[in-house]
């Protein structure tokens, strides 16, 4: 299975689920003032963040590239 | 919360929401409006959350109080207040010499080009220190305290330019051959030890 069978779909909740995550972090760390809330930040907000923009614009580089044209179509998520 | 992180944390929740329509439905995406969508709610909202988060982030780190939030600082806090001229960190607090919420960074800082990365990668080894390994103690400035931070604001400053002493040693003090605080001059520095036999200010009183 490649990941285009997986379908945009897949990817889009991937996708939001680690953008959900890293901004619930994000929040937590903005009002908790201590040292620890930048790290908390830095190396697991920005990571889950980061990660979910790049499946997201993985997922648009799939769709462009599919050979019919209906990437967003296909996939076991319904 | 200042009003800045307040508009930031109103965002992140926007962008939230947006991003829990697609994964409760991504077949939202199948119209252009919900393409135009998921483009601002799984790239453009939280790359600006990230951005936004990481300016309050490090405009948060250059506070007094997030400084000696940690433990280890903590006494260093305690010396800002104390009742003598002498000890030069505390006369430059209490007096606004140096702005009072965020002396530490003022003094401090590395106020060269790539200062702040380095300043925060220090900052990041501090905090590895305090949970991971043990704060030295008491806690040294690696490579010794820089001249360039007393020159950023006295150089050029009139009373200092003037003191005939400071003029006659100046390009050992720029050069940074002889240090300010540890040369006999302004060697009361903030003198954590000595903390428990002062007398400390009060403010308002």
């Amino acid at each position: 299975m490649t990941f285009r069978n997986l379908g945009i779909r897949w990817f889009l909740r991937i996708s939001s689920a680690l953008i959900i995550l890293g901004l619930l972090v994000e929040i937590v760390s903005l009002l908790w003032f201590h040292p620890l809330s930048f790290v908390l930040f830095a190396f697991v907000g920005a990571t889950l963040i980061g990660s979910g923009i790049l499946v997201y614009l993985v997922s648009l580089v799939l769709v462009a590239t599919s050979p019919t044209g209906n990437g967003g179509r296909i996939g076991p998520v319904r | 919360m200042t009003g800045l992180t307040g508009v930031l944390i109103a965002q992140i929740v926007v962008a939230i929401a947006l991003a829990s329509i697609f994964f409760i439905r991504p077949s939202v995406t199948v119209s252009p409006t919900g393409k135009v969508l998921a483009f601002l709610g799984l790239c453009v909202l939280p790359a600006l959350s990230l951005i936004g988060g990481m300016n309050t982030h490090i405009q948060r780190s250059e506070q007094t109080r997030f400084c000696i939030s940690c433990h280890a600082m903590a006494p260093y806090g305690r010396s800002l207040y104390v009742d003598d001229p002498s000890y030069i960190p505390a006369a430059h607090f209490q007096n606004h010499r140096v702005p009072a919420n965020s002396a530490c960074y003022t003094c401090h800082a590395d106020y060269s080009i790539y200062g702040p990365l380095k300043d925060k990668l220090q900052g990041l080894k501090r905090i590895y220190m305090q949970y991971v390994t043990t704060p030295p103690n008491p806690i040294r400035i690696p490579g010794g305290y820089n001249n360039n931070q007393c020159l950023h604001c006295h150089e050029g400053a009139r009373d200092f330019e003037e003191n005939p002493i400071h003029s006659a040693i100046m390009s050992t003090l720029t050069s940074n051959q002889m240090s300010c605080i540890s040369s006999g001059c302004h060697d009361t520095i903030h003198n954590v030890a000595a903390l428990n036999h002062v007398k400390f200010w009060s403010p308002g009183q």
